[in-house]
This record gives structure tokens, sequence and C-alpha cells, in this order.
């Protein structure tokens, strides 16, 4: 621990550098706070990621089988492989059934429950809400996925068979169809994700000062006008966290498409993710499995260093006063 | 602020420390430590009250007695965890003496290849397996240095065997007032039947293997004995396009337009093919002697099973293998074990139960049913009919089979078109296999 | 990071003069309509909580079924009679008793080690200020961004290495690692903005750094710890792959890994399925009920900043 010059008047916090450390900001000395944090992070992520890298550079089969050099010729197999442009691009449809939707609709929950329900049903009637939005984090998705292929089972499914009782004589094959397959999945994202964004937007919204509101109010704002120019503002921190998890998320996304549709029908919903799982462990093509890890990772880094700058960008507006 | 610290961080400490102790305990058991001789780890991934759950219980009371100063330590594990990861945690230390694992190129060949079990050739002569496996058993049993099976070093021994077949429907074949079908004229008149009394006739599933068996029982309807061999196991090269490839696939497209599998069934995954089947919702299943067990649990219909009408050759293989990691540390025992499940007594649970043994006699067997679906089974190793499954060729191939098949369901690909994609997936994966 | 709570943002409501609501009538009418439209927006509320919970209703339907009825009326159909039978098949094919142990214990000490590892690399970046210290989060939440199968394959070598295979400490250092990596990039925006008078304050008391964080920082940002405790046990909870990997006998494993031994090659039982995961989700549903009041309490004091 540092000793601490008890004859230091007190002043701005910005001096930085001197050696000895006079004030307990220097951060040099919390570096040994960092460390237990960077020595773990080493040794579980950047190591693992190294050798995985390493991998990519070879063909493998895993296990004792030899590593045998390829080079860089799993990444120029990737750009001619019909199947990984194809996983890239429902990634986008991930993106936006783990990220847009969700967002929307769970800042629109949030604020229902807080605004209208809490103040007007009392906070328990709000806290059960959101409880039963979260409910389906909670599952684990191997169970998530029997269920929901009870659910939209094209014969005997509760939705094709109330479809059917109202008139609608051939119902879509949800899962089985290469139409339909991929928005049904991407429904059953939102189910999922949906409360992870209520449970984080309403505590976003405890924390705005109410005074703002009332403020507003007195001046003749209406919900919608101090929605969008108080509410939407002042949680702009928790919609960065919630954009740059979910975007992580998505892009990441495995179990649910493992359980619904393992991929299919006829690759529809194949996923950057599951492809490189099957490469790995099915078709035992680690090298190449790892590269198409390597390529997944390099572009989440991508988009993540995206949303994180715009994020800092706009905290550092937030603090100029705009 | 000082004594929350201290009760926080005393707080950790009683959690961690017993916590710490008690996992440290808990931790690995058999492989690595002791001489040859004080355990026996055995791990596998069948249910405790199915035919082999029951039979390998019998061989380890047979062990047990005869190796009395042995611990028999048994795990019950995952499928997928052992199926998917072996070549991972074999590579390690703390592995079993024994474990059963999935048959075929891509599965046992892949660690026979890599070196990660044992070869079993010498305690396979000494101990007379090769005369009590029949040949076409012993084929899965068998694997070279590339990893391809029916040659080269003993890796694995099969206890029971498997097969598909067709489950018919009697109470619905008389009510629609037909015979059960010897021909495959006669099926394929049922099969009309039923859709013209307004029943789809095939329960099937899209999603999962059945389509794929139903593909291939018609592929060895239409084949021989050297295509299969060439298919499987790469005596030759196979042409997709072949007459019996073409006829098969045009037949499975002629029966899906013609409506006898349901056409949204391309979702549809093994399970709710045999619920389908279970609750009378199709009359025919083409599957395995897998569901034997659970049909006669919860069929209330009367039902029978017999093979698919005027082929030569059936889908099917030995069960799953026992193998002896690399790493093991009690490999004698374990060859021990292995040589008692092929013991009569074993073997003639296996039989009673339903399980198919591989060294057993049918005729002692008292269920009428589980008689009968064992004389079949006797019937196709006779023929040396064992035609394996379409799956095995190349690692992976399972996943491409299920989406060229659901694009025949959905009538997105013509049947050239998709032969032509199993083609061009069998020829990767084969390059990639003998590249080693 | 954001603006901290003390300073009022720029008032945007200004800027217009003052007007009276338009297009609505009195207050009083606005009251009474506001009051009749709070019961529709409850009714749709709720709908959309019925929504969320029509795939739990056919859990349960199922989990209390017996596989005949099940095969025989489908999933849907209300159980011929309460079968408790999956349930206890379940129970002790598992060993659950066991596995719960297991995954309490895991879950426990990784949302633990976690949150405490979050704070420290929080604390020096967010409080201290270390240099590059967005590019450092960013590089820990590599840890999050890695898909799980790149680790798996190193991870199992390395245990082997160390003589942790098979033990559950490897599961729990990995999981710490990957969860705090989420919990520094959260609590260390919170504590960029931590309010500099109280630090001062500590300073001018000569607390060193120690002190301060665990007198001054720790007590204010207890709420978003206690969220960050229940993300980390809930979604530690529920990991599947890389337990099912680094754990391989059954003394060791957890739930997760416990219900998918019930999916077997071509066989899968579902009552004892559903079963299996109605009772595994207790624990963790538990633990949200429990933890949900300090959500209630908020993540004050400029929290998620």
């Amino acid at each position: 621990m540092t000793t601490v010059d008890r004859a230091a008047p007190p002043s701005e916090p910005r001096t930085r550098g001197t050696r000895r450390g006079r004030r307990s900001r220097d951060w040099v000395g919390y570096l040994p706070y960092l460390l237990p944090g960077l020595i773990a992070f080493t040794v579980v992520i950047l190591i693992p990621f190294g050798m995985n890298i390493w991998y990519s550079l070879h063909k493998w089969k895993g296990g004792n089988a030899p590593l045998r050099w390829y080079g860089l010729g799993n990444y120029t197999d990737l750009l001619a492989d019909e199947q990984f442009w194809t996983s890239f691009r429902n990634s986008i449809a991930m993106i936006l059934a783990m990220v847009v939707v969700p967002t929307l609709i769970g800042l629109l929950l949030a604020t229902t429950l807080f605004d209208v329900l809490g103040k007007r049903f009392g906070p328990r009637v709000a806290s059960v809400l959101r409880a039963t939005y979260y409910l389906p984090q909670i599952l684990p998705v191997a169970v998530a996925g029997v269920l929901w292929n009870w659910i939209l089972n094209s014969q005997t499914g509760a939705v094709n068979v109330v479809l059917r009782e109202i008139g609608v004589a051939n119902p879509p094959n949800w899962l089985g169809s290469t139409d339909t397959a991929l928005p049904t999945v991407m429904l059953v994202l939102i189910w999922i994700q949906i409360g992870y964004p209520v449970v984080i937007f309403m505590s976003a919204l405890q924390r705005v000062d109410p005074e703002l509101y009332e403020a507003a109010e007195l001046d003749g704002a209406g919900w919608w006008h101090r929605f969008r120019a108080i509410t939407i503002p002042q949680i702009k921190p928790e919609t960065f966290v919630i954009t740059l998890t979910c975007t992580v998320a998505a892009l990441k996304v495995f179990g649910p498409i493992y359980v619904l549709t393992r991929g299919g029908p006829e690759s529809s919903t194949l996923v950057p993710s599951y492809y490189s799982y099957l490469n790995f462990f099915d078709k035992s093509k680690v090298g190449y499995g790892a590269a198409i890890a390597n390529v997944l990772t390099v572009l989440i880094i991508a988009i993540a260093v995206v949303i994180m700058v715009l994020q800092a960008r706009s905290a550092r507006r937030e603090e100029e006063g705009r | 602020m000082a004594s929350q610290r201290k009760r926080y961080v005393a707080g950790a400490l009683a959690l961690a420390l017993p916590l710490a102790l008690a996992a440290c305990g808990g931790d690995s058991s058999g492989g690595g430590g002791g001489s040859d001789g004080d355990t026996l780890t055995v791990w596998h991934y069948e249910n405790d009250d199915s035919a082999m759950g029951q039979a390998w219980a019998k061989a380890i009371d047979i062990f047990e007695d005869e190796h009395p100063d042995v611990t028999v330590t048994v795990e019950n594990q995952t499928f997928e965890q052992i199926q998917k990861n072996a070549k991972i945690f074999l590579t390690g230390d703390d592995v079993p003496d024994v474990m059963e694992y999935n048959k075929g190129n891509a599965t046992a060949g892949q660690l026979a290849s890599q070196g990660l079990i044992t070869p079993l050739t010498e305690e396979a002569d000494s101990r007379g397996w090769a005369d009590t496996l029949p040949d076409s058993i012993q084929t899965t049993a068998m694997y070279d240095e590339q990893g391809l099976m029916g040659s080269g070093d003993w890796y694995g021994v099969p206890n029971y065997g498997e097969f598909v077949g067709v489950y018919y429907n009697q109470d619905m074949l008389d009510a629609a007032g037909i015979a059960q079908p010897t021909t495959f004229d006669e099926f394929e008149a049922a099969l009309a039947t039923f859709k013209a009394a307004g029943i789809t006739p095939l329960a099937e599933a899209g999603a999962e293997y059945p389509l794929g068996q139903l593909w291939y029982e018609l592929v060895l309807h239409y084949g021989d004995r050297d295509l299969i061999d060439d298919y499987q196991l790469f005596a030759d090269d196979v042409d997709f396009q072949n007459e019996a490839f073409t006829q098969a696939t045009e037949k499975l497209d002629e029966w899906i337009k013609a409506g006898y599998i349901a056409s949204d069934s391309a979702a549809l995954t093994a399970e709710d093919m045999g619920v389908s089947f279970i609750n009378g919702t199709y009359p025919i299943m083409v599957s395995g002697s897998w569901w034997f067990g659970r049909l006669v649990e919860e069929i209330p219909f009367t039902w029978t099973q017999a093979l698919f009408p005027d082929n030569t050759m059936h889908p099917g293989s030995s069960g799953n293998l026992w193998v002896v990691p690399e790493n093991a540390a009690n490999k004698d025992l374990a060859y021990d074990f292995i040589d008692i499940t092929l013991r009569p007594e074993v073997q003639e649970i296996l039989g009673q139960k339903g399980g198919l043994p591989v060294a057993g006699d049918s005729s002692a067997i008292t269920d009428e049913k589980t008689k009968e679906m064992t004389e079949n089974f006797e019937s196709i190793l006779d023929e040396d009919g064992l035609a394996f499954y379409p799956d095995w060729p190349v690692p992976g191939y399972y996943d491409v089979i299920v989406s060229e098949l659901q694009s025949l369901v959905n009538q997105s690909k013509s049947p050239s078109e998709v032969l032509d994609g199993l083609s061009t997936a069998y020829q990767d994966g084969k390059t990639d296999l003998l590249e080693g | 990071m954001a603006a901290p709570i003390e300073t009022l943002p720029t008032p945007v409501a200004t800027g217009r003069p003052p007007r009276p609501p338009r297009a609505k009538a009195t207050d009083v009418d606005r009251r009474h309509r506001r009051g009749t439209a709070r019961w529709f927006v409850l009714a749709a509320a709720v709908g959309v909580a019925v929504v969320m919970l029509v795939p739990f209703v056919i859990m349960v339907l199922n989990a209390f079924k017996a596989p005949a009825d099940y095969s025989q009326n489908g999933p849907l159909s209300w159980p011929a009679e309460f079968y408790t039978e999956g349930l206890r098949n379940f129970w002790t094919r598992v060993n659950f008793p066991e596995k719960l142990v297991n995954s309490i214990w895991i879950s426990g000490a990784v949302a633990i080690f976690a949150v405490v590892l979050s704070l420290f690399s929080s604390y020096a970046l967010g409080v201290g200020r270390v240099k590059g210290r967005m590019w450092i989060v960013t590089l820990f939440l590599l840890a999050n961004m890695l898909p799980q199968e790149v680790l798996v394959y190193p991870l199992f070598q390395m245990a082997q290495e160390v003589g942790l295979s098979n033990n559950q400490w490897s599961v729990i250092i990995i999981f710490t690692v990957i969860q705090a990596a989420f919990g520094t990039y959260l609590l260390s925006s919170v504590l960029g903005t931590f309010p500099k008078a109280l630090l001062e304050a500590a300073s001018l008391d000569g607390a060193g750094r120690w002190r301060t964080l665990w007198g001054v920082v720790f007590p204010v940002v207890r709420p978003t710890l206690s969220v960050l405790l229940i993300f980390f046990f809930i979604w530690t909870w529920n990991e599947f792959f890389i337990p099912l990997v680094m754990l391989t006998t059954n003394a060791t494993q957890t739930i997760p890994v416990a219900l998918a031994s019930l999916q077997g090659d071509r066989m899968m039982d579902a009552p004892t399925t559903n079963a299996g995961a109605l009772v595994s989700m207790i624990p963790a549903i538990v633990f949200f009920l429990i933890f949900q009041r300090t959500l209630t309490r908020g993540i004050t004091a400029g929290a998620v900043k």
C-alpha cells in the first residue's frame, strides 16, 4: 500500500505521472488491481486464442493425429465456401432478431412497466411481470428447443392445431420449410432475448431523475415528447451496453440453432458458430473450424470496437454538455 | 467499513474452503495411478433398464466374482460427450479402462487412426473373438491406419447388433383390408391403398436419420453388394448418378409426390416419427430395432415387425463397440471384461430383452415378439446382408444427407440434383479421409 | 461515459413557449381517460406475459405425464394422471442432489470470484484511470467474444498439464474470466464516473487505495454488484459446452450435462427431460427472485453510466 502525503492540498485530480505517487490517483499505483484480471485473462483466453490461430494454419483431425501445415489455405478455402457466406448472411438476420427487435420491444415493455404499471398498480405488479419476461432467459436452451419444437411442429404443434381450428387449410411448415424456418427461428430468439433488455432498461429508468420529468410536464410536454427528449438520452449508456452485448451474442449464437433446426432445413438457418462447430467436431476438420471461428471473432471484435467508440464519443459529448 | 470488509472476506473464505476441499476430493476416478489390478472403470451411455444395461450388469457381476479384489466403477455418460469429445479427453490420463463407442469410419475409425484406442487383434486371436462373432459383424470391429473399417487391426468389440426393418400397425392394415406385404410390389400397393383411403402411410422424419434410412433401403433394393462395398469401404469409386442411386432417389421422389410421406415432414424428428406411429397416426414406420423396447411398452394396438420386402441387404450393423483407450491403466482387466460380455450367459440376457446379441441363440428366447425380431436379424447375418448406414462413409455426412433429402421432401431439388449434392460432399470427405 | 447524476442535463423542454396540451380537453377528462387506459395497458402487458409463459406451461404439463400417455396423446394434452415417476426417475438416474451441489458450487463460486475480479479490474480502470483503459476493456471483452469451441481444445490440454483435469476448479476459473469480462466492462463504466468528492475525502482521511476500495467504492456500487452476481450465477448455471468437455465423470458434472444424458443416440425420454428441466430451473429462479429486490432498489448513484 502506498503512503499518502497528508500535507498535499486538495486540488483537481488531473495530476498524473508524478513518479512518487503522491496522489493515490496516480494510475500506475492501481496496476496491482489489474494484475489478477490480466493474468487470468492471458491464461484462459489469450493463450487458447493464440493456439487456435496456430491450429487454423494447419490441417488437423484432432486427438493424436498429426498437424499438417497448410498456411493460409483454410482461409482461402473459406472465401470460396458457399456455406460460409450463407452463414454470415444469416448472422444479419440474427442481429435483427437478437438486437434490434428485443431492444425496441424491451424498451417499450420496460417503459410500460415502469411508467404506467409501476406507478398505477404498484411495484409488485411490475416486478412480477418483469420476472415473467425474464423467465425465458433462465430456461436452458436445450429444453427451450424441445418445447418450441413441440409448439411449432407442423402436424401436432399447438400453433398449427389452432390455425387449423380457425380454418387455415395449410398452415405453414414452420421449421421445415426454407421460407419460414429462418423467420421462425428469429421469433423464438426474440422470445428468449426480450427479458434481458427489459431488466436492464427498468433499472436504467429508475436512475433517471424524476425532477426532469416533472419539469417537462410542467412545461406541457406530452408523454411521447418526454420519452423522446428525456428518457432516451438519459438511458443511452444502458442502450449501448445492451446493443454491444446482444450484438456479440447474436454473432456468436449457437445453442438455439442447434436445438431448433441444426442449421437446416437445407442450410437455411446455418450460422457461423454452428458451421465452425460442425467442422470441429463432426467433420474432424479442426483447422478449418478454427479458421471459421477466427474470422467470426475478428468480425465480432471489429463491430464491438465500432460500438464502443460510438459509446465513448457519446459519453464525451454528454460530459461536455453537448 | 473495515469490519464489513472483514466479514466479506471471512464469508468468502468460509464458502471457499470446505467446498474447495470437497471439490478436490470429488475429482477424477479411474485412469492413472496403481498397477493393473485395483480397479476397473467402465464408461457407457446406455440406459440401465435397456437390454444392454441389464446384460452388462450381469457381466459386471461375473467379473466381480472372477476378480474379487477389483472394484468396478461404472460411469453412465452422455452420448454427446463421448461421441463428440472422445478425441479431446482420450488424449489425457483421466480415461476409463473400457468404454462404449460408436462404430464406423467417422467415429471409431477416427479414434483408431489417431492412436487413441488400443489395437485388440492379439486378444481377439488368443481369446477366440474372431470365431465367436459372425463375419459381417466383424467388419465394424476392424480399422486400418486410415481409420477405414473392414480390415486391419481389431479395435473394438461389439456385443449386440441392430438393423432397420418395417413396423406395421396390424390393426390399421386389417381395417384397410391389406395383408402384410411380402414383396416390394405388394408394399407399394399397400401404400397406394392407404393413400386412397385418405391415410398417409409412412411415418417419417426429415430432420434426423429416418428419411435417410428409407432412402438407403431403396438404394439397397436396387443395388448390390459390390455397390455397397464401394460406397462404404471405398473398394472402388462411386458414381452417384448410376442406376441404383438414380432409381432409388426417383422412387423416393415418386412416393413423396404421391403423398405417401407427409409433405411437411422436413422438420420432424425421429421422436416425432415414433410418437406418431405409437399413437396410430401412420400405419407404417421404417426404422430400427432400437425402437423395439419402447414400442413394446407403449403401443396399445397389434403390431408386427418385418424386413423390408425383397431386399437382400438391410441397413444395420453391429451395435456399439467396447474400446480400450490407449492411455488406460488396467488394460488386462479390460480385456477380461470384454471377454465376459461375449459369454453365453450375458449374450442370452441380451437376447431375452430384445437386444439382438451377436453370439446368442434365438431359439432360447421366450417372448414371441422378441424372438421374431431376433430371427429377422439372424437371417440378415446368415445372408451377410448388413449394409451399415448411409451416413457412415465420411465424417459429417449425416448432415449432408439430412439436408439433401429435406430438399427432396420440400420438392425444391430434383432427384439428380440431390444426388449431385450427395456426390460432392462424399468426394470431398473421402479425399480428406484418405489424405490422413 | 455519460454525465454523472449531479449535473443537470440541458433542459430539453425549454426553447418552446409553454403551451396547454392541445387536443386534450380538461384535466378531469384526461385523468378519467388515463384511468381506463391503464387497464388496457395492463391487459396488454399481461397478454405478453402469457405468451412468454406458454412454453413453460407445456413443460410443466409434460413433466408430470407418463411416457405412454405422451406418445399417445402428444405433448399438448393434459396428463391423464399426475405422474411423478418421471421426476423420481430423473432424480435417481442422474443422482440429482449430487449434480445440484456441483452446479450450486460452480455457479456460486464463479459469481463471487467474477464479481471480485471485476471489481478489482474496474477499480484500476475506472477509478485509477489506467492508461489505455478503453483498449484494455475491449481486450477483456474478447473473452466474451470468442466462441467456446475455440477455447475448448487448448483449455483441456492446459488443464491436463496442471493436473486440473476433471476438476471443477478448471471450469470455475474459465467462467470466472469469461463473466468477469462483462463485469469489468459494466463496472468500469460505472466507476469511471464515480463521484470524485468521495474519493478525495477518503484520500484526505489517509486511506490508501485498498481501503478506499472497500470503504468508499464498494458500498456505493453494491447494487450493481448484486446485479452482476445474479447475471453471473444464472449465466453459469446453464452453461453446457465447456463443463461437458472439462468434467468427465458423474461426480463432478453439472445439471445441464445431466439433462443432456437423457438424450441418447436415437431416443429421447421426453417426460423425464421435462421433469428434469423443471427441477433444474427452480434453483435459478429462486436465486433470481431473491435478488430481484436489489434490481428494484435500482442501480443507483451513476450506476450504469
